[in-house]
């Protein structure tokens, strides 16, 4: 199977409450795109990465969102290091299989300190 | 408050020299304009009196106030306008001076607001550029003062929790300061 076409796996265009969130920092965050008027979409589609030999998919990457008016994708990873790193090789082969694709990634420390120029203290400790 | 700062990013003397970098560009830019400056409270209003007072033409300069994400203020959900500017800027050029530009979330929507209103011309000056952090990629900026790495900085305006704007200087805060709020907050 050729690596250009994404799966769609459901967008979910939705008021934050209603979308059921893997983590607490992706509630976050969808809370402050909600702030400033930024359209988003929750996991609306699998990268595959990887087939095996009959054309399945054994590797995909499910970046957290979608930005349709920015046509970017955005990661947040809250994850610890070696974690991290398998996530930063999953993004390496996404660019390469998907060019044309813009994908952000947000790490743990980033998304802290964003969320601490908010006065989001608490928040960030999660 | 100085026991708090890891170490000085940019000094006075930096920030000094390079606002007025950027206000001979701009005086060139706008020679006749008339330009409307219009700043967001509180974090801009230092580097916007800087920079006004090195800039060698006549100009206007207003202030505009949101709600900040995570604020008391900031219930509804949605960002608001607290204070809108006092002068139409429809036909005007104007500059929409910042502090930082980070994520571009809240230019972004200043840009939005602002445009509406028709302008002739409308420009970001940024004192500081964080692009690492950039959500709105697209956020075109005419004037930026430095382009700074991705640390936590307080100073000349910029402040976390309301303290530290009155700092001269630009300083990174110290990870322990950040980590004992948050541990506050939690508790």
């Amino acid at each position: 199977m050729g690596g250009t076409n994404p799966a769609v796996k459901g967008s979910r265009s939705a008021p934050t409450g209603a979308v059921h969130f893997a983590h607490q920092s992706e509630a976050e965050f969808a809370k402050i795109l909600d702030f400033y008027g930024i359209r988003w979409e929750y996991e609306p589609r699998a990268f595959p990465l990887r087939w095996d030999d009959e054309g399945r998919a054994t590797e995909s990457f499910n970046p957290d969102f979608y930005l349709p008016d920015l046509d970017l994708y955005i990661e947040l990873t809250t994850l610890k290091q070696s974690l991290v790193t398998k996530k930063n090789r999953k993004l390496r082969r996404l660019r390469e299989l998907y060019p044309g694709v813009h994908v952000k990634i947000f790490y743990g420390r980033d998304f802290r300190q964003l969320l601490l120029k908010y006065g989001r203290e608490s928040a960030a400790a999660l | 408050m100085r026991s708090d700062i890891r170490e000085i990013l940019l000094d006075r003397e930096q920030i000094a020299v390079r606002v007025r970098e950027l206000a001979a560009e701009i005086s060139r830019d706008y020679a006749g304009r008339n330009p409307l400056f219009v700043s967001v409270l509180k974090g801009a209003v230092y580097f916007l009196t800087d920079l006004s007072r090195a800039v060698e033409m006549p100009l206007e300069i207003d202030f505009m106030a949101i709600t900040r994400y995570g604020s008391a203020r900031a219930q509804s959900g949605v960002v608001r306008l607290i204070k809108d500017l006092d002068v139409e800027i429809t036909g005007r050029d104007v500059l929409l001076v910042e502090d930082i530009i980070d994520t571009g979330l809240t230019a972004g929507y200043l840009i939005r607001l602002l445009q509406a209103r028709s302008p002739s011309t409308l420009r970001i000056c940024t004192l500081l550029d964080r692009p690492y952090r950039r959500i709105l990629e697209t956020l075109e900026i005419g004037y930026r003062g430095f382009e700074i790495p991705d640390r936590f900085v307080v100073g000349y305006g910029l402040d976390y929790r309301e303290q530290y704007r009155h700092l001269p200087f630009i300083g990174v805060l110290k990870d322990e300061v950040l980590r004992e709020a948050a541990s506050a907050a939690d508790a």
